[in-house]
């Protein structure tokens, strides 16, 4: 492995003038409590994925070219050289073993945001064009193609046209429509593409939804991905572009509202990240379908037969929805009206563990068994809830839970949100 | 004023600069800056990171670690008694005599509760291997001061050593992780700013 000249680059990230960057980069006291919160590090015992060696990793490069300590006497403050040895670390253990889900960062002693350092820290590999190749193949295919899965609009287009006459077969209703392109509607709706390649009920559940809600919303063939998988591989002008996209077909549409599809990290680094990476605020609502779906419950838009959902139910919580989105109690609420028999996990909601799937961790092939050996802890959980069906806002998660239960032989089902209340609706 | 004294000013004053300058600098990045729309309360979030986030029923890194937990408690506790004590022993201000045995026993507490984090950091491996000298140096520095203060406050130590090691701390502070003494504030106000903002912190009363 070469470093080649965009290291310049790549450590002029950590000397930015940003506060948030400054004050974590020099926070860590090296407690080490952090180990217990991870998934990495409970499931195997490595002490290489203790959350603060990932966070040293990069504050000691920091300290190397940013401090006097560092300059004059490196070994003093363990101060790293960005080398070959240092990068080949960074790749292996910022990539390859966080899953940035931050229940670490949520129970660091010192609260040092320890995934956002892990974010830094993938920011520089990819100044430096180390992003893992199946990481950044699925940027690539987005951002060639619109679209993370490189679907072909005609396919899309295709699937939708089924999906709509099975809706109208399914709720006995010819004028029942997955409406595409349309102006000046309520809601733009976004997809994880996985749905139209690899879960088409689960658009089919959405669209019954919103048939009776009797909702304005369309879909845009030019734009529905609301995943952003340059949030996870760090470049941030290719995030920006990504969210850019979504932005620019809300305006073109003339749409009220964005709801994000059940997508953890689609729906924070669209809402929550995109703002930032485009440098401006949105002039329309942004929202998760986990959010609409509880509104419409409260407002009376739809109504539910929890009777009709009669096995045992357990959520697991999307790290990027529920602790850093703080959508905790809407999913909840569902669930409540939607099953007649939810159980939770333990831990469950802000400190629920990650499946193993965030961070980009299903793009990257090459992390595979580790990501199957992190997901132990929630085949543990799932396990103990005896549950039939795991219900989780996610398709990043659906598709982790989808392999745990395979490899683990679990014998559960796996769900979204959105399926489950599809199942209980009353027409 | 004794040599010793003169001393001990003087790398007062420079510990103070260094802190001034890291406070400054963050102060001059500014507050954060967030351009999505809030969905919940900062203000009530950065009450709860430095308040509710750090209680050992919310904390897993404490209430898993409760012995380690509660000595870094009583070390902190120690460690600011120890400031206090050094810049009152500037001034003509002195405490009555139980004060000062009460305090010396505080002292002697958390200095055995440092000694404790110590041993721990040398005996653990995962933490051995997390470590780096300054890691060791940097609480080798503060329990021996803690021991030193509270020597001093019961007459066991001449003056002269308790300002030269008061001197030698102060000097240590702005070069390693002791810098936290700034820092470890504004993380938990950046930790509660960026949960508040998007409505994680306070968690849910249902929660």
């Amino acid at each position: 492995m070469v470093i080649n000249d965009n290291k310049e680059k790549a450590l002029s990230i950590l000397s930015r003038g940003d506060g948030k960057l400054q004050v974590h980069l020099n926070s860590c006291v090296r407690c080490g409590l952090c180990a217990e919160s991870c998934i990495f590090y409970l499931s195997t015992g490595e002490e290489r994925y203790i959350p603060a060696r990932k966070v040293d990793l990069v504050s000691s490069v920091y300290r190397r070219y940013n401090t006097i300590t560092g300059k004059l006497v490196p070994g003093l403050v363990k101060a790293r050289e960005l080398d070959e040895v240092t990068v080949m670390e960074m790749v292996d253990l910022l990539y390859g073993s966080c899953t940035m889900c931050g229940r670490c960062t949520a129970h660091c002693s010192v609260g040092v945001d320890i995934s956002y350092l892990v974010r830094v820290g993938r920011a520089m590999l990819a100044e430096m064009g180390k992003v893992p190749s199946t990481l950044q193949s699925t940027v690539d295919a987005a951002i060639r193609t619109g679209n993370n899965m490189g679907i072909p609009v005609d396919e899309l287009i295709d699937t939708l046209e089924w999906l709509e006459e099975d809706l109208q077969d399914d709720v006995g209703d010819s004028s029942a429509a997955i409406p595409v392109n349309k102006s000046n509607v309520s809601i733009l709706y976004t997809l994880n593409p996985r749905e139209p390649k690899f879960f088409p009920l689960s658009i089919s559940a959405m669209a019954k939804i919103f048939y009776a809600a009797g909702e304005s919303w369309t879909l845009s063939t030019k734009m529905y991905d609301v995943t952003n998988y340059a949030y996870y591989s760090g470049n941030l002008n290719e995030a920006r572009e990504i969210a850019r996209r979504l932005r620019d077909v809300m305006y073109e549409l003339n749409a009220r509202t964005c709801v994000l599809a059940e997508c953890g990290h689609g729906s924070r680094s669209f809402r929550w990240e995109g703002p930032n990476y485009l440098q401006s605020s949105y002039s329309f609502e942004t929202i998760t379908s986990v959010e609409l779906i509880s509104r419409y419950l409260k407002e009376g838009r739809i109504r539910l037969d929890k009777s009709l959902n009669k096995e045992r139910v357990t959520l697991h919580d999307p790290c990027n929805l529920v602790r850093s989105g703080g959508i905790f109690e809407e999913q909840r609420f569902i669930l409540e009206n939607a099953v007649s028999d939810f159980v939770e996990m333990n831990p469950y909601g802000y400190d629920n563990y990650c499946c193993g799937g965030g961070g980009g961790q299903l793009a990257m092939s090459e992390y595979g068994d580790r990501r199957l050996k992190a997901g132990e802890l929630k085949v543990k959980q799932i396990k103990n809830t005896g549950a039939i069906i795991v219900v989780t806002p996610c398709h990043n998660c659906v598709d982790q839970l989808m392999q745990l239960n395979q490899v683990y032989k679990m014998n559960v089902k796996i769900k979204t949100l959105a399926e489950v209340v599809a199942d209980a609706l009353i027409l | 004023m004794q040599w010793y004294i003169l001393i001990s000013l003087g790398a007062l004053a420079i510990c103070l600069l260094s802190c001034l300058y890291h406070f400054f600098r963050l102060v001059r990045y500014g507050a954060p800056k967030d351009f999505s729309h809030k969905l919940g309360n900062t203000g009530a979030a950065i009450k709860y990171s430095f308040t509710g986030a750090m209680s050992p029923l919310k904390k897993e890194s404490a209430y898993l670690h409760l012995p380690t937990y509660s000595a870094g408690m009583f070390y902190h506790i120690g460690t600011f008694l120890t400031i206090i004590v050094f810049l009152l022993q500037l001034t003509v201000i002195r405490f009555p005599v139980v004060l000062t045995y009460i305090f010396a026993f505080i002292l002697i507490l958390s200095a055995i509760s440092g000694t404790g984090i110590l041993i721990k950091r040398i005996v653990v491996r995962r933490l051995r291997k997390l470590s780096c000298p300054d890691d060791y140096i940097s609480n080798i520095m503060v329990t021996l001061f803690q021991f030193i203060t509270a020597f001093l406050l019961t007459g066991l130590i001449y003056q002269s050593v308790y300002y030269i090691a008061a001197a030698i701390l102060l000097l240590y502070i702005p070069v390693g992780k002791l810098r936290h003494l700034v820092y470890f504030f504004a993380a938990r106000y950046q930790l509660g700013y960026f949960y508040g903002w998007r409505g994680s912190w306070p968690p849910s009363k249902k929660y």
